[in-house]
């Protein structure tokens, strides 16, 4: 099986805290993988060192086959990202930055400007093309950060948590998009809270609690493994363990 | 109400401490950066004990003084006077220099279950923690002992309440001018207006007194004119509303209060005391008409902005890589589309041309405090050193002032040279063209000099931006910091320790140019000066690209602390 991102012992520290403690990930080619984990479990790290924004303090990775560390600017040329703080320059318009990352990418400008044109009009932004982005929404970013990282036409995008704070119909869009997306081959690594949506769209998952991987594989298969378990939900909280029962430790409420 | 103003000074104390304490350093170097960003702020608090200290010791000396002499002047009770005065105006302008969210946060103390009056009276209890009113405070307390020492006890209660009053007055002031600008702030197009103006006009009246303080020269030219001008002409009644207008400065009414009814004119002190009264109610009366203001519509408002006329072009730069030229095109556009980078291209015209318009009245001339400008030359040179200069904020920050972008250019394919390079270009020219107009402008007006001489100035600045650029790249990287380009004050400022080693650099890197020209002068080859310039210009040009490539390897260490510090 090929796989599209891979890793072994992967391992950061920040001091003395051990945020991604030894994973093994392994997501095949053409699979929309669903990366899943409580709050601090250390899915933006993992995120931020697959993508390069963090050197692992141990491990090896394999992005599409070739090694980021050794070289990080052909790996960046072969994915598109949304990470979480959005990365967005506050004083370019949305027109100017798709431009940007169509030039850095070296995409010729007809190209650059269909496609962005495109990308525009499906996240609902043509009005808003030459507006600055310091003026844009939460979810008007979100909407342009999400099209700068599809318009290289990556082959692996990587989305940290792509549908919080978009509105229906844009997610209805960009679900069927990103479905598309790896219907033709693409692979998708998504972190998301909202379990329905990974439920839906993921054919595999993955999920981390306290920096370690404590299940993967396709979604299906890890589903029936876990007794009782008929929604992901029932999965996760199953995995991750859930907290005391509500009702019972805040009866003052 | 005493819950809630204990809850809002504990909110306050809190952040103060917790600004103090130790964040999320990843390595030594950003420790270090973080400890001398703390410096100052720790260095101004223990200062602050003896400071408070002496001023009330002088506060008390002054009272017994003002207690034993009658209507005689006592010298400290002036100088308690004039400090009282700045505590006034440091009211007013303060809030503009120091970060106010935390008193103005309006979205989240909506949400308290507090009434808007009571909040109001929180809010603007906080600002007794301002340094100013806080120095303010143990003076006024202490004054009255010093008078109740000197034998005068009815005075010392007039003060007493005086002070207090006046206290009162000083919050009140605060308060006031924090509401007004988040105001004016929450208007964003406004609030960049704001800052813009006051960016351009805050390094303009740093240098007004060095030319107002006219040399001989002038004044005998002045002399000479056919009739007097200046002080003479203006009417008596502008200096009495002025004085009359002073007079009646809070301070001014403290001083009165306290004077009259140490005089034995207690009936004479009620006038002032009651104005001062006056002054606080009204001031507070609309700092809550401010407040319910800012309560009513908390979200900031104000129009979306379109980019201009030349949005979505993004031209190359000839001569550089795809990668590097549209990273030296981003730069531009920051500094084009920010207050403080508007500022850098702003400020040096508007000191440029201020120093030109005194030249040219004062017949070729102008007296900068410490130096004189007797030429164009001399002109050209100063428009230069004040562009470089004014480059500071933005090329001793220049990853980090791109906050969330620099992550998009780390997660693009652009590698650590492009993205140096195209910063140190884009950076050069948003200094290069200010100077290149205040060149032209200068050489227009007063072409005097040897042309060997004109034609080192530009060659001169890029020697010297040259050697500088791989230095403000180091440090950037070094010591980045968090900014706000939108803001004024403090908070658009580089690293303190990235400033100041920065300023260094350029200050060595303009030491070479200097001598060349000093040189081809004293050896009377003014004509050979801007051919070792242009020479010296390939050496430097070479040794930045070596530079330059060592900046790079910095640069890619220090990409993770760069992308956690945005």
């Amino acid at each position: 099986m090929e796989l599209a991102v891979e890793t072994h012992g992967l391992t950061r520290d920040f001091g003395s805290v051990r945020a991604v403690a030894g994973i093994d990930l392994a997501v095949p080619a053409g699979s929309f993988y669903g990366f899943l984990g409580p709050n601090g479990a250390g899915k933006s790290t993992t995120i931020k060192c697959l993508t390069g924004l963090l050197r692992p303090t141990a491990g090896t990775m394999r992005i599409l086959g070739m090694d980021p560390l050794a070289d990080p600017v052909g790996v960046k040329r072969r994915i598109g990202v949304m990470p979480e703080d959005l990365a967005l320059f506050d004083r370019l318009t949305a027109e100017e930055t798709l431009s940007f990352v169509a030039q850095v990418h070296g995409i010729d400008g007809a190209t650059a400007k269909s496609r962005a044109g495109d990308l525009l009009e499906l996240m609902d932004l043509k009005r808003a093309a030459g507006t600055l982005v310091t003026d844009f929404s939460h979810g008007m970013r979100k909407k342009l950060s999400l099209a700068a990282a599809l318009l290289p036409a990556p082959r692996l995008l990587f989305l940290d948590e792509p549908f919080e704070g978009i509105d229906a119909v844009a997610s209805r869009q960009i679900k069927d998009l990103l479905q598309s997306f790896v219907s033709r081959g693409g692979t998708i690594f998504l972190t998301s809270h909202i379990l329905e949506i990974v439920e839906r769209l993921s054919t595999h998952l993955g999920v981390i609690a306290g920096g370690r991987l404590v299940a993967q594989g396709p979604i299906d298969e890890l589903r029936t493994g876990v007794a009782g378990a008929r929604t992901l939900e029932e999965f996760f909280i199953g995995l991750v363990g859930g907290a005391a029962e509500a009702s019972t430790s805040l009866d003052w409420i | 109400m005493l819950r809630i103003l204990r809850a809002f000074a504990w909110m306050r104390w809190r952040v103060l401490l917790n600004s103090l304490e130790r964040t999320a350093a990843r390595d030594t170097l950003q420790r270090l950066s973080l400890a001398v960003e703390q410096l100052g702020p720790l260095l101004a608090a223990a200062l602050f004990i003896p400071s408070a200290a002496a001023l009330a010791a002088i506060a008390g000396y002054a009272g017994y003084g003002v207690a034993t002499s009658g209507a005689r002047p006592v010298l400290p009770f002036e100088l308690l006077r004039f400090v009282l005065l700045a505590a006034v105006a440091l009211s007013v302008a303060g809030p503009l220099l120091l970060p106010a969210t935390e008193r103005t946060n309006a979205v989240r103390l909506l949400l308290l279950p507090i009434p808007r009056p009571v909040l109001y009276a929180a809010q603007a209890a906080s600002a007794l923690a301002d340094p100013w009113i806080l120095l303010a405070i143990p003076m006024v307390i202490v004054f009255p002992l010093g008078l109740v020492a000197g034998g005068a006890g009815a005075a010392a209660l007039v003060s007493l309440l005086a002070g207090l009053v006046l206290i009162a007055v000083l919050v009140g002031l605060s308060s006031l001018s924090t509401l007004v600008l988040h105001l004016v702030m929450r208007d964003r197009r406004r609030g960049e207006l704001l800052a813009l103006g006051f960016v351009v006009v805050l390094p303009l009246v740093t240098i007004l007194p060095g030319l107002l303080l006219e040399d001989e020269d002038r004044r005998e030219r002045v002399a000479e004119r056919t009739e007097p001008r200046g002080i003479e002409t203006v009417p008596s009644w502008v200096w009495t509303a002025g004085e009359a207008a002073f007079g009646l400065l809070p301070s001014e009414l403290f001083r009165q209060a306290v004077r009259q009814s140490a005089g034995g004119g207690g009936t004479g002190a009620l006038a002032p005391l009651a104005l001062l009264t006056l002054t606080g109610l009204a001031l507070h009366g609309l700092g809550l008409a401010a407040s319910s203001r800012a309560l009513d519509s908390p979200a900031s408002s104000g129009p979306r902005r379109a980019a201009g006329r030349f949005a979505g072009r993004t031209p190359r730069v000839p001569g550089l890589s795809t990668g590097a030229s549209i990273v030296a095109v981003n730069q531009i556009r920051l500094a084009i589309r920010t207050p403080r980078g508007r500022s850098i291209l702003i400020s040096p015209l508007l000191i440029f041309a201020v120093v030109l318009v005194v030249m040219h009245n004062a017949g070729g001339g102008a007296a900068l405090g410490f130096m004189r400008l007797a030429s164009g030359l001399g002109l050209a040179t100063f428009g230069a050193a004040v562009c470089l200069l004014a480059l500071m904020p933005f090329a001793m920050n220049q990853f980090a002032i791109d906050r969330a972008g620099l992550t998009l250019q780390f997660l693009s394919p652009l590698s650590d040279r492009d993205i140096l390079i195209g910063k140190a270009v884009g950076n050069g020219i948003a200094a290069g063209v200010p100077a290149l107009l205040c060149f032209a402008g200068a050489l227009a007006l007063f072409p005097g000099g040897h042309a060997g001489l004109w034609l080192s100035v530009p060659l001169g600045f890029l020697a010297t931006y040259l050697t500088a650029a791989p230095a403000a790249a180091a440090l950037s990287a070094t010591f980045p910091r968090a900014v706000d380009l939108n803001s004024i004050g403090s908070r658009s400022n580089a690293h303190g320790l990235a400033g100041m080693l920065g300023l260094l650099a350029v200050a060595a890197a303009s030491v070479p140019p200097l001598v060349i020209v000093v040189a081809a002068r004293g050896s009377g080859n003014t004509a050979l000066a801007p051919l070792l310039l242009l020479v010296w210009c390939g050496v430097c040009l070479v040794l930045c690209r070596v530079l330059l490539s060592a900046a790079a390897r910095l640069f890619h260490r220090r990409r993770e602390n760069l992308a956690l510090v945005v």
